[in-house]
């Protein structure tokens, strides 16, 4: 039945850096609570412009009291909205 | 952007406190990072007293230049599991004429409390450290007296940090000489 076709592709996150900032892990890897990269372990960006995985970061955010401000410029985090 | 915070937050439970022989924990796979990517200058070195762990160690700083020149300091870090959301825990095991050490040993630096943030690291903290050796900030003390001298006689201070490095009494608390 004529030729098959197998399928491969590659992803990569499109961040200005290669390592989230908090846990140091690679942003194509995933942060160390988790075991796959991708839609499970997204990065997320705040408008100072900086970029974290997710879980990283609210992690962190979660754990100020008061204001939280980016990890990188203690500017208050705001999300960028997607 | 809402859907997301509700994502695989079950998975974050159980997953606290030490693993030791099973997994690394993330606060084991970042301190390892930070132990690779040390760069310090002669005058800082790390030591680890168990090398399988790599949460507790020391520091030592030796000055080279003013008033602590020529001493040496002893800092233990605890890394703990909360690491790096939490700062390690660190005491300075010497006892010093410092402002911002008293003698307990507990130490007054911005970013070992309310200024931590998870982007910093070992490295950042051990600068942070030489730092207060350089510049002992007589603003905001532990050791309210040594400060105080700082502040009103240069010349007494600096006496006395030689003297107490040498080991002797700065009035009437005793320090161990702690020259290289």
């Amino acid at each position: 039945m004529g030729n098959s076709w197998t399928g491969v592709a590659t992803w990569k996150w499109i961040a200005n850096d290669d390592n989230c900032g908090i846990c140091r892990m690679a942003f194509d890897g995933c942060c160390p609570d988790c075991k796959l990269p991708g839609d499970d372990c997204p990065l997320v960006w705040g408008q100072c412009s900086h970029v974290f995985h997710m879980h990283c970061i609210v992690k962190w955010l979660q754990s100020q009291s008061t204001n939280s401000p980016c990890p990188m410029c203690r500017q208050e985090w705001k999300w960028k909205a997607g | 952007m809402i859907k997301l915070f509700t994502l695989k937050q079950q998975k974050k439970d159980g997953e606290s406190g030490p693993d030791r022989g099973k997994r690394a924990s993330a606060a084991q796979l970042r301190i390892q990072k930070d132990i690779n990517e040390l760069n310090l200058p002669k005058t800082c070195q790390v030591d680890f007293p168990d090398p399988d762990d790599l949460l507790n160690f020391k520091v030592v700083i030796a000055p080279d230049e003013e008033f602590y020149r020529g001493g040496r300091f002893v800092f233990s870090f605890k890394v703990g599991q909360g690491y790096p959301h939490d700062p390690p825990k660190v005491k300075c095991e010497t006892m010093v004429y410092h402002p911002n050490i008293d003698l307990e040993g507990n130490v007054c630096l911005n970013i070992l409390r309310e200024d931590w943030k998870p982007v910093l690291t070992i490295n950042s903290i051990v600068y942070g450290l030489q730092y207060l050796f350089l510049e002992p900030n007589p603003e905001d003390p532990l050791n309210k007296e040594a400060a105080e001298v700082l502040q009103t006689n240069r010349r007494l201070f600096e006496q006395n940090v030689a003297k107490s490095m040498r080991g002797g009494h700065i009035g009437n608390v005793y320090f161990d000489r702690c020259l290289k």
